[in-house]
């Protein structure tokens, strides 16, 4: 048998051997049938289209990286929202994270730049699209560069700015020339915007299916983004007591450019309040909650959202697993279940009604428990973006409560016992500990923080299957961040009245009272709030330098400590208590340390890798 | 079934015999030369974070096509060491990086065999005088605050409590921030302990003092002293 075998393959190897060497057939030079070259995609506007929908789907990870590196938080990792204050991750043991990585959410793809600039030279030279169409794929391609730059940004400062340029290298070729030095941070921002300026004109201004493909408005709010983000550097790092600079501007911008780019981003932001389609959706005004988590998490009929990375079943890797792997186990329709969930630093954030303090009343001022009939009332007048981006201790996920209850408080002579079981069990005919959690075990799949993700999680039917997974989109931009945009220029700019009217058309849609006049601090607590899990908090505390003050990794710190809190079930018979509910915040268990937050965080470390490759580069501050 | 095993057998031979084949010709010896060295200000060495990673030093060696530094981790006594091959390196701070003056002027080391190498830095404060004892349930600390290089205010001291040896703003039990503190003044503070569960478990306790200047990454430390 094996015998044969060998001399079966011998027998092969000859005749490949021979028919290689003895080839006077071109079989060689085969026109390949699975490639495309370049001229005939620029033939056929189908292909056209195609390789645009493929820049679309690299604007979520960075390629070539192991572990993956995301461009910040997105739906499609919900790791990425367990590493600030938003959530904490209850799957399995503690996680070990104290400090943030060097190359945390840092986006360097200039292959894809080069892809893009070769797309913007094959439409440009094309016969297959008439001139209109050709302004419209060009003004979408530079959009998309403007985003990756924005991108790149963000998290390292200047960068690299080729242009239009497609690099090409043959052996021998001098290579300093392909060499470009990092631009300042001013100057990446500056492209940014003059970019955005210049799409904007050539960019249809109508809305398109779910938001999914950029038009004139994505354009004025990438616009509007940057140059705010500008202005905020210019203006905070400049108060910070040791600004952080390198000495050829690639980070730092000078303070006097602060008042331009608040201008800018006012503009930008004014022309998309005043002029687009979109607008602050208000669709339910006696139901809140309801009318907040429709304008941010569901797709149809939404006039809010003006960009959003989106999903659609069926179709190869096109749905998310964020509603899968986070959905309430009560709830699950898979094995997946409760993989993170937000924690009480953020709930606690959300004021109330006619408090601007957040604070969940647990105790009274004696020290005493506040005892609530059912867990939901210690949220009641609560801002109602709270139960649309949250679920709620007993609140409603389709149709039927999603029970939270860590365990039982039982009166035991004078004194309250904590009486914890496993996840399901009962004592005496009462409820001990719920399926759902939370608990402060090692268990897969049980909560730890005492709440659940409710925005983004999808209500469809199957969208929690492995099968299946969610068609959940996730926005990018949306009208809200515009009316946002334009109270901190305004603010910043000494304009209050025109600052406060804008940041209270948000308020008012979440049914808390309107301020009288507003400082940096009402900024970031309305961003942190409205725009919770949609990739904001990371780069506002970045940008208003206050990330290493509010993460400051003191154990215990309000701030930088995660918490949790459980409820618990009164077990006290004969006395009124009997049957109702207290809550104990607790340290978070899945994260024990706090999260620390250091100066050299505030810049991307330089891959020296790419200074290897290319000398003009020079290294971030604390490198 | 033995069939299929034995045939796997043979298919691992064939890794085997690469690896013991393998010529030794592009392969080196592991470093063997040491570069011991301290970070010091007057001939005293500097007390830093010694846990992250959080105090490097780098290493350059010109001549080769790369310039990627090699990150030198400073202890928390100060000290750091480095296996190396012999030759001439340069050591420089990392940019920003320690609670000294930025300065990143060249050091030049000749290793061969052993070098020993002081970094001198200038720190924008330093401590001394410094007490740290348990009494009761309490630890008690006095030490005394000293502006060196001057331009930057304190931000706060703190009296830091671990149940390691390794003690910083990062790993401790029990910790104690003091804002008003002022140079050249003495320090006085005491952590109560009573209700803290390592201080109860009755096993080692270790302390440490730092002051923070406005607007470094780092706290200078003193040494670590060892309470029970």
């Amino acid at each position: 048998m094996k015998k044969s075998s060998i001399s079966i393959v011998k027998v092969l190897v000859l005749a490949v051997g021979i028919a290689c060497f003895s080839g006077c057939s071109n079989f060689l030079e085969q026109e390949p049938d699975t490639i495309l070259p370049e001229e005939q995609i620029f033939e056929d506007e189908v292909l056209i289209r195609s390789v645009l929908a493929n820049f679309y789907g690299r604007l979520t990870n960075v390629p070539n990286t192991d572990p993956v590196i995301t461009w910040g938080q997105h739906i499609a990792s919900s790791y990425q929202y367990t590493i600030l204050d938003e959530a904490g991750r209850s799957e399995g043991g503690p996680d070990v994270m104290q400090n943030y990585a060097n190359d945390l959410w840092r986006v360097y793809d200039y292959e894809l730049i080069r892809n893009m600039n070769q797309f913007l030279e094959g439409v440009r030279a094309t016969t297959a699209l008439d001139e209109e169409s050709k302004q419209l794929y060009e003004g979408e391609v530079r959009f998309l560069r403007a985003w990756v730059y924005f991108n790149m940004a963000r998290g390292m400062g200047g960068m690299p700015i080729v242009g239009d340029e497609v690099f090409d290298y043959q052996l021998g070729d001098d290579v300093t020339a392909l060499q470009y030095p990092r631009s300042t941070e001013a100057g990446i921002y500056d492209y940014i915007i003059a970019e955005c300026e210049a799409v904007s004109t050539m960019l249809s201004d109508e809305t398109n299916t779910h938001s999914a493909r950029a038009n004139k408005w994505t354009a004025l709010m990438l616009k509007a983004r940057a140059a705010v983000y500008a202005g905020s550097l210019a203006n905070y790092n400049n108060k910070m007591s040791s600004p952080i600079r390198t000495p050829g501007g690639e980070v730092g911008i000078p303070a006097d450019l602060a008042a331009g780019y608040y201008e800018q981003a006012l503009a930008a932001a004014k022309d998309v309040i005043d002029n687009s389609p979109y607008e602050l959706q208000l669709k339910k005004p006696d139901e809140l909650e309801r009318n907040f988590y429709e304008a941010v998490s569901v797709k149809d009929g939404n006039t809010e959202v003006i960009w959003a990375r989106d999903y659609i079943y069926p179709g190869t890797g096109q749905q998310v697993n964020f509603t899968t792997i986070n959905i309430p186990g009560s709830h699950a329709e898979d094995i997946d279940r409760a993989y993170a969930g937000p924690i009480l630093n953020l709930v606690e954030d959300f004021e109330y009604k006619d408090n601007r303090n957040g604070d969940i009343r647990i105790r009274d001022n004696q020290g005493a428990y506040v005892f609530y009939d059912d867990p939901l009332d210690a949220f009641a007048n609560k801002d109602a973006r709270l139960g649309a981006t949250v679920i709620l201790p007993n609140a409603d996920f389709k149709g039927t409560p999603v029970e939270l209850q860590a365990g039982q408080k039982v009166w035991d002579n004078g004194s309250w016992r904590t009486v914890v079981g496993q996840p399901g069990e009962s004592q005496a005919g009462r409820l001990l500990t719920s399926d759902n959690g939370p608990t402060r075990s090692n268990d897969q799949y049980i909560n730890k923080t005492g709440f659940f993700f409710r925005k983004f999680l999808d209500e469809a039917a199957g969208a929690s299957t492995r099968g299946r997974n969610s068609e959940m989109w996730f926005p990018r931009f949306r009208y809200a961040e515009a009316v946002l945009i334009a109270a901190e220029a305004a603010m910043e700019l000494g304009q209050q009245p025109a600052a406060v009217s804008y940041i209270n058309q948000v308020r008012e849609r979440a049914g808390i009272q309107p301020l009288t006049s507003i400082t940096l601090d009402d900024i970031v607590q309305e961003r942190r709030v409205e725009f919770a899990f949609e990739d904001h908090r990371y780069w506002d505390l970045k940008r208003f330098r206050l990330a290493h003050t509010v993460w400051n990794g003191v154990v215990n710190s309000p701030t930088a400590q995660q918490y949790a809190l459980f409820p618990y079930l009164v077990v006290a018979p004969g006395t009124p208590n009997d049957g109702k509910y207290v809550f104990d915040r607790l340290v978070f268990s899945g994260s024990q340390h706090p999260r620390n937050f250091e100066l050299r965080n505030y810049y991307n470390f330089i891959d020296l890798d790419w200074r290897n490759s290319n000398p003009k580069i020079v290294l971030n501050p604390f490198q | 079934m033995m069939m299929t095993m034995k045939k796997y057998m043979n298919m691992l031979l064939l890794p085997a015999v690469v690896a013991v084949s393998s010529c030794g010709l592009d392969n080196y010896d592991a470093p063997e030369s040491k570069l011991l060295g301290r970070v010091v200000y007057q001939g005293e060495p500097v007390g830093v974070r010694g846990t992250g990673e959080a105090v490097q030093l780098q290493l350059y060696q010109d001549g080769y096509e790369l310039r990627d530094p090699i990150p030198v981790y400073v202890g928390q006594d100060g000290t750091f060491e480095a296996k190396l091959f012999d030759g001439a390196y340069k050591l420089v701070t990392r940019d920003n990086n320690g609670p000294w003056v930025n300065d990143r002027d060249t050091t030049v080391v000749n290793v061969n065999g052993t070098a020993n190498v002081d970094i001198e830095v200038t720190p924008f404060y330093t401590v001394s005088n410094v007490q740290l004892a348990l009494s009761g349930s309490s630890a008690d600390a006095s030490f005394q605050v000293n502006e060196i290089a001057g331009g930057r205010d304190i931000d706060y001291v703190m009296i830091l409590v671990g149940k390691t040896s390794f003690v910083d703003d990062v790993s401790y039990t029990a910790r104690m921030d003091i804002d008003d503190a002022t140079a050249g003044s003495t320090v006085t503070g005491s952590i109560d302990l009573a209700n803290n569960t390592d201080f109860q478990s009755g096993g080692s306790l270790y302390a440490r003092v730092g002051v923070r200047s406005v607007g470094k990454d780092q706290a200078i430390y003193s040494q670590v002293v060892k309470l029970r």
